[in-house]
């Protein structure tokens, strides 16, 4: 038999954490091996053509990364990295309205001044990159460190440059709390409410206030006046950071999953592969680290196994909640383009329609009052099976991501017409009540269902001419990409109970775990959670460093709200 | 605020491109971005046109060499034709185009590289090609020789015994010469007769190069089917039976058809390991970067613009793994071409007929009704044709832009036997019925592609009876006009990129002033299928251009000739 491989770091799992990771750890000089298990890395940053020219995003289209240390660390415009933009879009957009039952609604100054407080663009000068990554760029503090209010990192940047913004409840508060004290109209605050509990921690959940808002801002001002698309999409996006990955030395090995993480001694010692392998189910050896990037049950449940930990963490890890909905995600191919009806036709602003063909981008809809979020929450958390609410009343969302690109299907497909995506939150298979195979079961009923509701909006959705409905329900996305766990989009719900120093549970906050030489990277399981940030990958980075594991070169910086842990390495370094 | 914070990164001294930054963050600037982006001005050795398998290669050799080079690629993934793609979308992946892998016995690129080893793994079964016909007799192209006579034996001994000699001596044009002069720039016509002259058997594969492939086929074999599959698999990738001067691609053909791999995991697993390979030598691809024009200045190529987005890429060198039309027409611009290569170029002849491909998913892979149970196992099998007469009538209605749906056959293969990896959910089959198809359809493609669909799943089971819609769980099927959207350097689903006749192969192949990837244009390089060797996964057109490109930059080769390269050249071309 071949005598097993060995690597300093073996990172399971070739999505953008486990990825960003090998970037990482490779410029830092290690040796790195990266399994991934299916054929193409990129995890749920990729791109599906269904049809020849036709360009689909499954899943991630926007980029929440812009303030990421990760672009000047790791240099990602070195390989190729590039943004697609039309500078008439969000302003544009922001004039455009929020679509409610009743027509467009305006955005006001009073909500656009607010929300740009918020973000840090109004401070002198304006602050938003220090907030943001004072808010996802920095690792959780230490066990022994209680966090207060002078501690959070965000805290600490509100302090100093908008003290207005800081009070003692800031913490504590929903996000709907916060946007009442500094925003106008209801249906602004619904419309960021609806697309936090689609970006990361929702409107109404408590104790998350900041990290909802700043995760919607994420989206905008830092891109502000711009679209944000990566040129490729993300997975462009992420070939940029698998590049500098490679370039530095790490090995990707595609198609290999990893069936079992060796433990010696209470130490991860390397992985065995599953038998379908590409190189068959070998043994590869760690010397320094294994870094589990999937999901956290497969993780710890199947990976590491039960014999490994306590059955007080096994079930705090079997309880990590998922119910951040799982976005179903509908893309059209249409013989004509689709089109606002007649009551949404007036009043639709030009920002409203993308691309060459100039078709609809929705936006959020609709928005009319929190009461319509509300019910649209129990629905899908609550009642926990398929829609009950009426397609008038389900709340969506439809991104203009796509028709910008140029090169795009959606710039132009000879043969019909491809719809930018619509996403709207259903119930997890998990948590479906009558079991995990129902979404499959049902799934013509919601498509249908899908249709019905942006109907409401859009003319075209008719079944003379839809030529194709792309869409996957939460357990297709489960089986094609085993990362999403629940086909959530981000796999752990992002509330006060599983947010920083929680996250995913307190005992694995820091990226550390109960076996020596194992760390996690996850969106289900790290701070800050899911999109495609580059930010646990950064956050990890202080751990490793702390552990002697990475000694990176001068182009290193930590977190300057990064508190080091006793007896470590500092992350600091220099 | 605490050490580190803030602090510039040391700009670590990197191989790829020149380039100055321009990028600073500007927080009182709302319109400003917060990263840093590929610059609008850089500066290579080296750009390459195309991220297919020859631009990956050329790239692969020549970032290795310690050159600074650029891939642009117009789609969001690297590999050209080699695509693996969920095509089945959601949950089943395919290989839309490249699925037999011809030439990994001899592709100097799989040597020369590591290629991520073990992880790029190629399967070649032993039962390569099957072919059904409807009274449930079979005949298998079998890797190992015996077998594939034994099978022959069941309708004529005389062809068994024929077709045992006959590939002992096409084996052996195959690896002595056509193998490995793949890999070599061509010769003229004259000289490569004589360089032939020097063996017997180089003599003989002279002669076979006059015959058509019908009369190859039919001076070797006597019984009606066995012709029909030997046909079919000789000139199933676009040689035309009728035509002389080619023959000897009949070997070779045949050959290949019995030892083609499946690259496990997909095709675009193989585009994966050269694309990371390029990268690790620090060679820069920019994907979703659709280049517009190539720059010539003083006349000679210095760069290419990219579409959309104002980039623009200046080299050394250019080399396009485009289409002639493309490459020179578009991207060079007719007013900059000589005069003579204008007019050969203008003259190129797309491929007469392109490829029609139904992809399924399926609970079970297709049992067909045959009497030998290899059938099911086999790579490839060939269904719906019954005799040469038919396939010649097929393979005409196919060039006049007709498909008789009545009688029509094509070639299928189940991944899924091969590899379990292509679907996602469990207990699941992907498989492909390929079909050849005109580009301009009577009828047209749009209104005609639900018709079409139906009529080859219909053929399809008929040989499969389990193939049906109690089985079938999704289904698609991509049209040469698709191709052609997928792939504008396919011209009307040209999948070699143009058509392979005695004009265009060989010296000839784009014209004889650009079949050794260097042009008349200076610093100008071509190095896709439509030169030679040509189409289909060869790795050969990439591989020359590296080697060209390299020579006339002064750098070292680091690469050295396979050894059936090295014998080539010592038996055949050494003075
Ligand atoms: C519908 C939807 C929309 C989204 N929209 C956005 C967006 O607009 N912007 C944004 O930034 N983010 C978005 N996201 C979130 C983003 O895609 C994820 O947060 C991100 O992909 C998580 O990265 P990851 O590396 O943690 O995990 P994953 O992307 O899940 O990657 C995990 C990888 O591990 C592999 N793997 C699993 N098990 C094994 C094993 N045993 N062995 C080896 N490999 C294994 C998987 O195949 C996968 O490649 C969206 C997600 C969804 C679902
Ligand atoms: C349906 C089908 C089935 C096939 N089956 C097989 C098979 O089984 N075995 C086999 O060996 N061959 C097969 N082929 C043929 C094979 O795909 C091609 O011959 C081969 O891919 C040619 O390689 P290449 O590198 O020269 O060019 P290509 O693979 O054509 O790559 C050219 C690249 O250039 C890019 N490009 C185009 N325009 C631009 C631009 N303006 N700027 C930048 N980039 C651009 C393209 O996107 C593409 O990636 C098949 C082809 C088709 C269509």
């Amino acid at each position: 038999m071949a005598k097993d491989e060995e690597f300093d770091v073996i990172i399971i799992g070739g999505g953008p954490n486990g990825m960003t990771t090998a970037a990482y750890l490779a410029k830092s000089g290690l040796s790195v091996c990266v399994l991934e298990e299916r054929t193409e890395c990129g995890g749920a940053c990729e791109t599906v053509s269904p049809i020849a020219g036709a360009r689909i995003y499954p899943h991630a289209m926007l980029m929440y990364a812009s303030p990421a240390p990760g672009f000047d660390q790791l240099e990602l415009h070195r390989y190729g990295f590039r943004m697609e933009w039309d500078p008439a879009d969000l302003i544009e957009q922001s004039q455009g309205g929020l679509g409610c039952s009743d027509g467009w609604r305006d955005i006001t100054p009073k909500d656009q001044e607010g929300w740009a407080k918020l973000g840090g663009m109004l401070g002198q000068p304006p602050f938003s990159k220090e907030l943001m990554r004072a808010t996802f760029w920095c690792p959780p503090h230490p066990a022994d460190i209680e966090v207060s209010d002078e501690n959070t990192p965000y805290m600490q940047v509100y302090r100093k440059y908008q003290p207005d913004i800081w009070t003692p409840e800031l913490r504590e508060m929903t996000m709907f709390d916060l946007l009442d004290e500094h925003c106008e109209t209801e249906h602004f605050k619904t419309a960021m409410a609806f697309a936090a509990w689609a970006s990361g921690a929702a409107g109404h959940w408590e104790g998350v206030a900041v990290p909802a808002a700043l995760c919607v801002q994420l989206l905008t001002l830092p891109n502000m006046g711009r679209t944000s698309l990566p040129r490729g999409g993300l997975h462009g996006y992420f070939h940029a950071i698998l590049r500098c990955a490679v370039h530095h030395g790490a090995q990707i090995r595609t198609q290999c999953p990893v069936d079992e993480i060796l433990i010696d001694d209470g130490r991860a010692v390397g992985v065995r592969l599953r038998e379908t392998a590409a190189s068959g189910g070998l043994t590869m050896r760690a010397k320094k680290a294994v870094i589990a990037a999937v999901d956290v049950h497969q993780a710890f449940l199947d990976l590491v196994g039960p014999k490994h930990l306590d059955p007080g963490v096994i079930q705090k890890l079997k309880d990590i909640s998922l119910k951040n909905g799982t976005l179903y995600v509908s893309t059209f191919h249409t013989k004509q383009p689709l089109r606002f009806n007649s009551k949404y036709e007036k009043g639709a602003c030009n920002a409203k329609r993308v691309g060459p063909d100039r078709q609809p981008a929705a936006g959020i809809f609709p928005c009319d009052s929190r009461e319509l979020y509300y019910e649209n929450v129990a629905d899908v958390d609550g009642r926990k099976g398929q829609p009950t609410i009426s397609p008038e009343h389900a709340m969506w969302f439809h991104t203009p991501s796509q028709a910008f690109d140029p090169t795009d299907c959606q710039g132009s497909y000879p043969r019909g017409y491809i719809s930018a995506a619509f996403e709207m939150n259903v119930t997890s298979p998990d948590l479906h009540k009558e079991g995990e195979d129902a979404p499959d079961l049902h799934k013509e009923a919601t498509d249908r269902f899908m249709r019905d509701s942006f109907s409401q909006m859009l003319d075209g959705l008719d079944d003379d001419n839809v030529i194709h409905h792309w869409s996957a329900t939460g357990r297709e996305v489960e089986f094609r990409n085993t990362g999403l766990i629940g086909g959530t989009w981000c796999g752990s719900r992002h509330d006060e109970d599983q947010l920083w120093t929680n996250r995913p549970i307190p005992e694995l906050a820091r990226y550390r775990t109960p076996i020596e030489g194992l760390y996690h990277a996850h969106q289900t399981s790290g701070h800050p959670g899911g999109l495609c940030l580059m930010a646990i990958p950064y956050n990890l980075m202080h751990i490793l460093i702390e552990d002697g594991v990475a000694e990176p070169g001068a182009w290193w910086y930590a977190s300057p709200y990064y508190i080091p842990e006793e007896g470590k390495i500092s992350a600091f370094m220099r | 605020m605490p050490a580190g914070a803030g602090v510039e990164p040391e700009r670590p001294n990197m191989p790829n491109f020149k380039y100055e930054s321009k990028f600073r963050y500007d927080p009182n600037d709302p319109f400003g971005h917060m990263q840093e982006e590929f610059p609008d001005e850089s500066e290579f050795d080296v750009v390459i046109i195309g991220a297919g398998p020859n631009g990956l290669i050329a790239g692969a050799y020549l970032a290795k060499a310690g050159l600074s080079v650029a891939i642009c690629e117009r789609r969001f993934e690297v590999g050209g034709g080699l695509a693996t793609e969920e095509n089945l979308f959601p949950c089943y992946a395919s290989n839309p185009h490249v699925l037999y892998h011809m030439m990994v016995d001899y592709m100097p690129a799989l040597r020369d590289f590591d290629l991520e080893q073990p992880s790029l793994t190629w399967i070649k079964p032993n039962a390569q090609t099957g072919m059904v016909f409807e009274d449930g007799s079979s005949l298998l192209l079998a890797r190992q020789v015996q077998d594939t006579k034994d099978s022959i034996s069941k309708f004529s001994y005389k062809d068994a015994n024929s077709f045992g000699r006959a590939v002992r001596d096409w084996k052996r044009m195959v690896h002595d010469i056509i193998g490995p002069a793949t890999y070599i720039p061509p010769l003229p016509p004259i000289e490569m007769t004589m360089a032939m002259q020097r063996t017997p058997l180089g003599e003989r594969m002279m002669e076979i190069g006059e015959e058509s492939p019908i009369d190859i086929i039919t001076s070797t074999f006597e019984d009606e089917r066995v012709r029909t599959l030997m046909l079919y698999a000789s000139c199933m990738w676009g040689l035309d039976p009728r035509e002389s001067g080619l023959g000897f691609m009949v070997p070779l053909m045949l050959d290949r058809t019995m030892n083609k791999c499946y690259c496990y995991g997909g095709s675009h697993k193989f585009a994966g390991a050269l694309a990371r390979e390029f990268v690790k030598h620090g060679g820069l691809i920019l994907d979703a970067a659709a280049v517009e024009s190539i720059l010539i200045e003083d006349g000679r190529a210095a760069g290419v613009r990219i579409a959309h987005e104002g980039r623009t890429l200046r080299s050394k060198v250019v080399m396009s793994t485009l289409d002639p039309h493309t490459t020179f027409l578009d991207m060079v611009g007719a007013d900059n071409l000589p005069a003579e290569l204008r007019q050969d170029i203008e003259g190129w002849s797309w491929d007469k007929w392109s490829f029609n491909t139904l992809h399924v998913a399926a609970n079970e892979p297709p049992r067909y009704a045959a009497d030998d149970p290899w059938i099911d196992k086999c790579f490839a099998t060939v269904l719906g044709i019954e005799s040469v007469d038919q396939l010649l009538a097929h393979w005409d209605s196919v060039v006049d832009g007709r498909l008789d749906l009545d009688s029509f056959g094509g070639h299928s293969t189940c991944e899924s036997l091969l590899d379990p990896t292509l679907s996602d959910r469990p207990g699941k089959y992907v498989s492909m019925f390929q079909i050849h198809a005109p580009y301009d359809l009577e009828g047209g493609w749009i209104d005609r592609h639900d018709e079409v669909m139906q009529a080859m799943l219909a053929k399809w089971r008929k040989a499969a009876p389990n193939m049906g819609p109690e089985s079938i769980v999704a289904s698609t099927m991509e049209d040469p006009g698709e191709i052609e959207i997928r792939f504008p350097q396919m011209r009307r689903g040209s999948i070699k990129h143009g058509e392979y006749t005695p004009l265009q192969m060989g010296s000839f192949r784009p014209t004889q002033d650009c079949s050794a990837t260097d042009t008349p244009i200076e610093g100008l390089y071509t190095c896709g299928a439509s030169t030679f060797p040509g189409g289909l996964v060869l790795g050969g057109p990439g591989y020359i251009g590296a080697g060209r490109v390299a020579d006339d930059l002064g750098i070292d080769r680091w690469w050295k000739p396979t050894p059936e390269m090295e014998r080539y050249i010592k038996d055949y071309l050494e003075e």
